[in-house]
């Protein structure tokens, strides 16, 4: 049994692996940059030199800070024209143009040149002082460099290149600057030129070692460190928390409810197989079944929540009451918020449960001992309720195991509908704001408690059933 | 003691396999329900498919300054660039147009039609300005002024289509996979070490050269569209599918080598088994979301999403089927008659596992249709412009005055559900041996 055990632990080490990767791969697939979420950046083109020295160290200081600064992964397994310093470079979207251009060109001495190049050009033209007469030009100039940042396509680069000329021509007061200008477009045409596109079909393999982000986050995560939240800068587990308890209260709240429900319902529908009451009750609960828990969610709240029509219950929300209200104001406040989302949640697993109980109780009444029951003039009541219902429990009881994750992280949708702060909401909210901290931790979160459930579930299995034993395994 | 039985019968059912079918068309068609639910789903795809007929503001056939027309189907030719519109009827407002006589579709609007006169939700039963009850809005409109029954129509197109697309490719793989751990379970697949070598590297250098030279092709080719992404992927595909065979060919040679001949045994089983179980703890809906999220909101990347999660459960029926199929004494007598393997699994094994799968698929399809309502609904990963049911329904939640917003696709996406789960149902009874009588 405990070889078992450790043995099934020991296979939670690749799935929790494979699944941190996963997870970490659309991670750095994301678009957007968590730096200048972080920074709360208000894009400014325009500042003089020593703003923009001072938003550069920020953001250096808080790229460092998350550990950006660092390699990816262990190793990395790509084509010769990548970098293995790329990571050195801040900017995300510096590094995706400029990956793209070694992509393109093969040759990354050069395009870290044209890099640098246009980077001191770049310094030169803010440190430039405004005056009347140049001011229009060096807006002018400053646009056109920062989007000389964001294009890896030559037609563009070359626009750009074009309409530097016009205004390095034009206005004589910066045309004096126009040194660094001509060093950019050499290295840009020495890019050009001494193009390799053959290294894109070399593999190459890069070793970083441990200094890299995974290495760093999954290190932390293992120790408890879940990081801080992009958006509002607090820990990560201190929003979990806040988020857990209202999802664990409703959760468990609509489990007990289903489960004492259910069990009756499923009992009765089994018993009375063929019969028009079960045939009432078994299509019953099929419906209940497939019915979206959203579309109930939103009738419910068209209906019932003001609107047009009934207004018996609150719509959103937990209610607002002050923390130093009586404890009974509050706790009458919430529950009355609370009764919807947990009508919804409640009849999606009592319709699921119940069939499953159905289905259980079916097995159980159909076997023989059942039949001695009978023949040995047991009452039907006893015959049900005693030797059948024990029984049939077992699945029913594991089944918990399999359900409790989901209780945990909760449903998206009711929680969005009825704005509870739960697991559902936040990790929407993380999603779709590309929260990674947060949403690493969730889905790591739900998986071990997946594996955890699906372990329980089996070990319980064993423990209540004694005909299943592990040791006899193979 | 069931499960002797069992196999007694399935040794039975696979005797013949014909008469297993038969049987259980019979004990599907004695379930009435799920018949019925059957032809819905049938009426389902004919509105899916003839829903431009059903629900269009172009007339069928139109006399028009003298002429006859068919608007509707030419509109079809113009969209694949086979014809133009004739003069008369360029840029035209088909509603407002003097015809001598016409036929509309029955509901003479399609989904992106504005109406501004019936604009702010106009209810179904209520006070409607419109020319005649033949441009009655049947379902009502929602703020902008869609017509909502239309919208329904052709939403029935996107439900079924992401039902249709996500379940062949969940099909695809959880057959694959499954099959493959079921028959070789972990002692049968033997391959020579020189084998297994040459298909770990080429397979390395297969990745690279489909996927990470042709990255950016790829990235550039799904910003466009999803036919020229389809048409890249498929170019890389081909590099794959060519440097694995190269492999395989190789490996012959390696037979030479008294070292890289010998075979081993390959857990292919645990492997497989172990994907499975990886993919049974990640959530999926929060999963499909964080990806949806990242890539541009298409309804495919949906699909293919739903598809790519969806597998296991197709995949442990099949491999759970095969497990108990490979002992049976036809797969020993076709081993004894010395057909290949290859031709025992796919023409033996196989098509005898395959009746579970399909009480997967159906329940597949129904549960897939319902993550692309959530996910239209919560506003995720479907084009703002796409209207869907689970878009329609989310368009009450502003305006909850308006119940026909919500009633309606709700009951859209429940009646479908239900539909596919009953024919689920009705399949896992067809199937289920202890009901035969």
């Amino acid at each position: 049994m405990f070889k078992y055990i450790f043995k099934r632990l020991l296979i939670f080490i690749p799935t929790l692996f494979a699944i941190s990767l996963l997870t970490f791969v659309i991670s750095l697939n994301a678009p957007g940059d968590p730096v200048d979420t972080m920074l709360n950046k208000n894009a400014g083109g325009e500042g003089q030199a020593s703003q923009k020295l001072a938003t550069e160290k920020a953001y250096n200081d808080i790229r460092h800070q998350l550990g950006f600064d660092l390699p990816v992964f262990y190793f990395s397994f790509t084509n010769a024209s990548c970098t293995d310093t790329l990571h050195r470079v801040p900017k995300k979207n510096h590094r995706d143009v400029l990956q793209r251009l070694a992509f393109q060109y093969g040759n990354w001495s050069d395009v870290a040149n044209y890099y640098m190049q246009t980077k001191s050009f770049e310094n030169t033209i803010y440190a430039l002082p405004k005056t009347e007469t140049n001011a229009t030009a060096l807006i002018k100039v400053r646009d056109y460099v920062s989007s000389l940042y964001d294009t890896y396509d030559n037609a563009r680069i070359k626009t750009i290149f074009s309409n530097l000329d016009f205004v390095f021509n034009e206005n004589p007061e910066i045309r004096t600057n126009i040194g660094f200008y001509i060093a950019t477009k050499e290295a840009y045409n020495n890019m050009w030129v001494n193009s390799s596109p053959y290294t894109r079909y070399v593999p190459t393999v890069h070793w970083y070692g441990f200094e890299n982000q995974y290495h760093r986050w999954i290190s932390h995560f293992l120790v408890g460190d879940f990081g801080i939240s992009y958006q509002d800068k607090r820990p990560v587990s201190s929003v979990i928390w806040d988020a857990v308890r209202w999802t664990l209260l409703l959760s468990l709240m609509s489990m007990i409810l289903a489960y004492i429900l259910a069990i009756p319902l499923g009992v009765l529908s089994a018993v009375k197989k063929g019969k028009r009451s079960e045939r009432v009750i078994t299509t019953f609960l099929f419906m209940l079944y497939s019915l979206p828990n959203f579309w109930i969610a939103t009738m419910l709240i068209v209906f019932f929540c003001g609107g047009d029509y009934y207004d018996v219950f609150p719509a959103f929300g937990l209610g607002n009451l002050p923390d130093d209200a009586p404890f009974f104001d509050r706790f009458w406040e919430t529950s009355f918020h609370l009764v919807l989302p947990l009508f919804c949640l409640t009849y999606a697993s009592l319709a699921f449960i119940s069939r499953q109980m159905r289905g259980a109780m079916l097995n159980v009444i159909g076997q023989d001992y059942i039949r001695t029951a009978r023949a040995k003039g047991l009452d039907e009541k006893d015959v049900v309720w005693k030797h059948a219902l024990r029984n049939s429990l077992l699945p029913i009881i594991t089944l918990f195991a399999s359900i409790f994750p989901l209780a945990i992280s909760g449903s998206f949708a009711i929680e969005q509908i009825f704005s509870i702060p739960g697991m559902g909401k936040i990790s929407l909210e993380a999603l779709i704001s590309r929260n990674y901290p947060i949403v690493f931790t969730v889905m790591m979160f739900t998986a071990i408690l997946t594996l955890v459930g699906n372990l329980v579930a089996d070990i319980l299995y064993a423990a209540i059933d004694p005909r299943i034993s592990f040791s006899s395994k193979k | 003691m069931s499960e002797v039985t069992d196999i007694e019968k399935k040794q039975q059912l696979a005797a013949s396999d014909q008469s297993f079918w038969a049987n259980v068309k019979k004990q599907f068609k004695k379930n009435r329900v799920a018949v019925f639910a059957l032809k819905f789903i049938v009426l389902l795809v004919a509105i899916a498919i003839f829903a431009d007929f059903f629900a269009n503001d172009k007339p069928l056939i139109a006399k028009y300054k003298g002429n006859t027309y068919f608007p509707l189907l030419r509109s079809y030719a113009v969209d694949l660039g086979l014809a133009e519109w004739q003069y008369d009827l360029q840029n035209v407002e088909w509603k407002n147009l003097e015809y001598d006589w016409v036929v509309f579709p029955l509901i003479p609007y399609v989904p992106k039609n504005i109406d501004s006169d019936n604009a702010q939700s106009v209810s179904p039963f209520g006070e409607q300005s419109i020319k005649s009850t033949r441009w009655r809005h049947w379902l009502g409109t929602d703020e902008l002024g869609h017509d909502v029954l239309s919208g329904m129509i052709h939403g029935t197109r996107i439900a079924l289509f992401v039902g249709l697309v996500s379940m062949s490719i969940a099909s695809l793989i959880g057959i694959l996979l499954g099959s493959i751990a079921g028959y070789f379970g972990d002692d049968r697949l033997r391959i020579s070490r020189g084998r297994l070598i040459l298909n770990v590297v080429f397979f390395m250098a297969a990745l690279f050269y489909g996927f990470g030279s042709r990255s950016y092709i790829l990235s550039d080719a799904i910003a466009i569209s999803f036919g020229k992404f389809f048409w890249e992927f498929l170019i890389s595909m081909i590099i794959i599918i060519a440097t694995m065979f190269t492999a395989n060919f190789l490996a012959r040679i390696t037979k030479l080598v008294p070292f890289l001949a010998v075979k081993i045994k390959i857990p292919i089983d645990i492997v497989i088994s172990r994907l499975i179980e990886i993919m049974v703890s990640i959530p999926t809906l929060f999963l499909i979301i964080s990806v949806v999220a990242i890539a541009k909101p298409s309804i495919f990347i949906v699909m293919i999403i739903i598809g790519l999660t969806g597998w296991t459960g197709i995949a442990r029926f099949i491999r759970a089927e095969l497990l108990k199929v490979r002992n049976l004494e036809f797969i020993e007598a076709a081993n004894a008659l010395g057909y290949s393997e290859k031709r025992i699994v796919f023409k033996h094994a196989i098509p005898n596992a395959l009746s579970p799968v399909l009480i997967a698929i159906a329940f597949g399809i129904a549960s897939a249709i319902l993550t692309e309502a959530t996910l239209s609904f919560l506003g995720i990963g479907v084009p703002a412009e796409s209207l869907t049911w689970g878009s329609l329904l989310s368009a009450s939640r502003q305006n909850t005055g308006a119940w026909w917003l919500a009633v309606f696709p709700g009951l859209a996406i429940f009646v479908t559900v239900t539909v596919y789960n009953l024919v689920g149902e009705g399949l896992t009874d067809a199937l289920d041996p202890r009901q035969k009588k």
